[in-house]
């Protein structure tokens, strides 16, 4: 028996100097989509600025599936100390309404919302469809032939064309892939035809000339696509709904230690504001946001509440937001 | 010409990327052979200490990494019939019979001769074809992904062994452990029975160090006073006459690798298993039966998997398309450096290309170096007795299941697949199938649902769209000619 109290006391030693001196050890970061997709991109582009503000190493890896269900139910499922992160976007928001699972951003602190992306809807270069207005008409007159490129339920194709899908006609076939990165490439080998996707991973290809952007998904023009229009300019409906866009973030357990939390915050938000980083995000078409604390828990709250009603409006959604207590905006 | 050559040379010339290239393979080559340790998770703590450096400097760490990584998981493979990783499965099929009959140091002079052979032929298809060979694998629709892991699937047959029975029921059980988790497509869950740790799946590495690892000690405790083989180590450089006879096989296999390398979706594991079905096919008077020490069995799986690298980089470089799991991690240091990895970077920056390809040529000549010297060290563990190589198994496996994932989830699968490794062995039913299938499951699963969905659940318009076009075509007829050399008269008419 007294060896029992004997390790406890030891075991309570071990754990106390733990909280204070951390981190002691390399920090696990899941990144919920494949490689090559904007959530990677933000994630690895941040993770050296935050290594080396917290002294310490970020082993990364990328844990696609579910629309993110599985990176953040993983991180869910480890321990409260802070060494393992999520490195999500803003899918997990949707997951209560598609009864995709129980947990979102609720059971999460957020220590950073770095960025926000734009969407943009592309097609490849030697698409017919010279607007997306064209591609729109086009899926109307023949429903389902044309195939939208996904990335599965609350995925970013799929809240856009449920937006498109509130106000006009717009039966598409979507095909869904592991993430924006693999169903861009299916794009360009012609395994599907146009897909919403967010500008930072479709940018280098739109540079190259092999992706042609119909429209962003927003109520102006965007500075790296000059020329290229607004949806609204073709689909009014959008107005209600923008701005709106995917965002990119860093999370760990919502009862993880605040001390823990403050260190996480402190250096992410000084991560976030190096000059380097700054720059990759804009060059990658990103609006930088550096959000923390309140104002983060605000933004995530709002994010949640307009998009899942969007989407239970448009009858995207199976499970009411008020049954799982998301207000009406 | 002059400009490229110079820039191929600059990981050569300049003394501190020739250290780097040379400290990574060697790295590589130890990482690549613990199981567990993979190169992904080498490259991706790489990168993060090396964001600092040039790009070159990381660049040429990387590739020596990767290149010596690849050919490390051969080294485990044939010395304790552990491989070093998926890639690597195939060479333990006929490696570690080799090194039983006490040709160890042969196998392995073999297997890195073969590896550089394969290595050199994927980079010359990288700085020759990159772009051609891009655009043929961007052609891939999900049915092609399809068609690959069904025929993927009918290797069952080359790894079975004498009972093709009791390989199916291995195949069919991979297939099964290889669909547990969340739908990747849905997330919902499968063969989960709600336990968290189950959503992830189980990690096809965590049954490999089981079967393979674990089940092999196990199996090792029935001959625990048996004398340890003498090991012949006088030769380790294969002969000219023995390189010579197998290079025709060598150079098939490494055309094998660097296709499937070059697919987004496929790398150097699926590649490997092809290469050694292809090798069984071809082979009319191997040097010994298959799966008992066969040279031509070792020689296909090893040429292939490096002749992968160079095929992984070429959607990689040309496109900022990840060919696999490296080079995906590899986009994201590039990314960091600044180097917008991407259709443009071959247009932009045309010297990090002929950079990569100077230092893989350069990562590929310190494997030849690592890999023929230094073996005596290695053979020390075939060498020392059963009492200290058991546990050395059992303690590497228990290691190299955790680092997976840093996870004891792993370490819990590899033991439960041990015991049921050790029973199959026990029965005499063929492990490697079980890894086939938990490999090609999602493949098949997701580009089957993929294809279904593009066609709006019209089944005849599938199946005439599995010949509507060249690449479809020459996979379709690929399956049916396998199948058909599988049929009785066909092979009554060969036999008489």
């Amino acid at each position: 028996m007294r060896l029992v109290h004997c390790a406890a006391a030891l075991a309570v030693l071990a754990a106390a100097p733990a909280a204070a001196d951390y981190p002691t050890r390399a920090l696990q970061g899941v990144i919920m989509w494949g490689a090559g997709g904007a959530t990677d991109t933000v994630s690895r582009a941040i993770q050296p600025h935050a290594e080396a503000a917290l002294g310490r190493d970020i082993v990364m890896t990328n844990r696609s599936g579910g629309t993110g269900a599985i990176a953040t139910r993983y991180v869910q499922a480890q321990r409260a100390d802070g060494y393992t992160l999520l490195f999500g976007a803003e899918n997990p928001q949707l997951h209560k309404v598609l009864g995709l699972a129980d947990i979102d951003y609720d059971d999460f602190y957020p220590v950073n919302i770095l960025a926000r992306g734009v969407a943009i809807v592309v097609t490849t270069a030697d698409a017919p469809w010279q607007s997306f207005g064209e591609l729109v008409a086009e899926a109307q007159a023949d429903p389902g032939a044309i195939r939208m490129g996904a990335t599965g339920p609350g995925g970013l194709p799929h809240v856009v064309g449920s937006m498109l899908a509130s106000g006009v006609e717009f039966p598409v076939t979507a095909v869904p892939y592991d993430g924006e990165g693999p169903a861009l490439t299916a794009m360009l080998g012609g395994a599907v035809d146009f897909m919403p996707v967010g500008l930072s991973a479709a940018a280098e290809h739109i540079r190259a000339g092999r992706v042609r952007p119909l429209a962003v998904v927003d109520t102006a023009e965007v500075d790296l696509l000059p020329g290229v229009p607004p949806i609204t300019a073709e689909f009014p409906v959008f107005e209600d709904y923008l701005p709106w866009g995917p965002f990119y973030g860093v999370f760990v357990r919502r009862d993880t230690p605040e001390a823990i939390t403050a260190t996480l915050v402190e250096a992410f938000h000084g991560a976030a504001s190096v000059a380097e980083f700054e720059e990759l995000m804009e060059a990658r078409g990103n609006v930088m946001m550096n959000l923390t604390g309140d104002e983060a828990d605000a933004f995530l709250d709002r994010w949640r509440s307009v998009t899942s009603w969007i989407m239970y409006d448009a009858g995207a959604a199976q499970v009411s937001p008020d049954s799982v207590g998301i207000a009406r905006p | 010409m002059a400009d490229i050559l110079a820039q191929i040379g600059v990981a050569w010339l300049d003394p501190s990327l020739l250290l780097l290239t040379a400290l990574g393979t060697a790295a590589g080559v130890y990482i690549g052979a613990i199981p567990g340790l993979s190169v992904t998770m080498a490259v991706s703590i790489l990168i993060s200490f090396t964001f600092t450096w040039r790009a070159e400097e990381a660049l040429a760490l990387i590739a020596g990494i990767y290149m010596g990584g690849v050919y490390g998981g051969a080294r485990s493979a044939i010395l304790l019939n552990i491989p070093g990783g998926p890639a690597a499965v195939a060479t333990a099929l006929d490696g570690y019979p080799l090194a039983q009959r006490g040709e160890a140091g042969a196998a392995i002079g073999l297997a890195t001769v073969m590896s550089v052979i394969g290595g050199f032929a994927g980079i010359l298809v990288l700085a020759l074809a990159a772009p051609w060979v891009s655009e043929v694998a961007l052609r891939f629709q999900p049915r092609d992904y399809l068609l690959i892991s069904i025929l993927g699937i009918l290797l069952v047959a080359s790894l079975s062994g004498p009972s093709l029975a009791k390989g199916v029921f291995a195949g069919a059980l991979g297939l099964i452990v290889g669909t547990v988790g969340l739908d990747p497509l849905t997330a919902q869950e499968r063969f989960t029975f709600g336990v968290v740790d189950l959503w992830a799946g189980i990690s096809p590495i965590a049954v490999m160090i089981g079967v393979f690892g674990i089940a092999e000690a196990l199996v090792q405790l029935h001959h625990l006073d048996t004398q340890p083989i003498r090991q012949k180590l006088e030769r380790i450089l294969p002969s000219w006459r023995l390189v010579r006879r197998h290079l025709p096989l060598s150079l098939q296999s490494a055309g094998i690798g660097v296709g499937v390398g070059a697919l987004p979706g496929t790398g150097g594991d699926i590649a490997s298993l092809f290469a050694y079905d292809h090798a069984k096919r071809v082979t009319r008077n191997p040097s010994r039966p298959f799966g008992q020490g066969a040279y031509e069995g070792l020689v296909a799986p090893e040429t292939a998997n490096n002749a992968a690298v160079g095929g992984a980089f070429i959607p990689m470089l040309t496109l900022g398309i990840p060919g696999d799991a490296v080079t995906a991690v590899i986009i994201g240091a590039l990314f960091i450096q600044g180097l917008n990895p991407g259709p443009m970077l071959m247009v932009e920056n045309a010297h990090v290309f002929w950079f990569v390809v100077g230092s893989l040529l350069l990562a590929n000549c310190c494997v030849l170096l690592f890999g023929l010297t230094g073996v005596r060290v290695f053979t020390w563990l075939v060498r020392c007795p059963r009492s200290v190589l058991i546990p050395l198994i059992l303690l590497l496996s228990v290691v190299g299941a955790y680092a997976i994932g840093n996870a004891l989830t792993d370490v819990y699968w590899a033991l439960a697949f041990g015991l049921l490794g050790y029973f199959m062995k026990m029965y005499r039913y063929p492990v490697a199938p079980i890894i086939l299938g938990v490999i090609l499951a999602p493949l098949m699963d997701q580009n089957w649902r993929r294809a279904i969905i593009s066609v709006r659940d019209d089944v005849p318009r599938l199946l005439a769209d599995l010949v509507s076009t060249p690449i479809s075509f020459t996979l379709t007829a690929a399956i049916v000619l396998v199948l058909a050399a599988k049929l009785p008269w066909h092979r009554r008419r060969h036999h008489q």
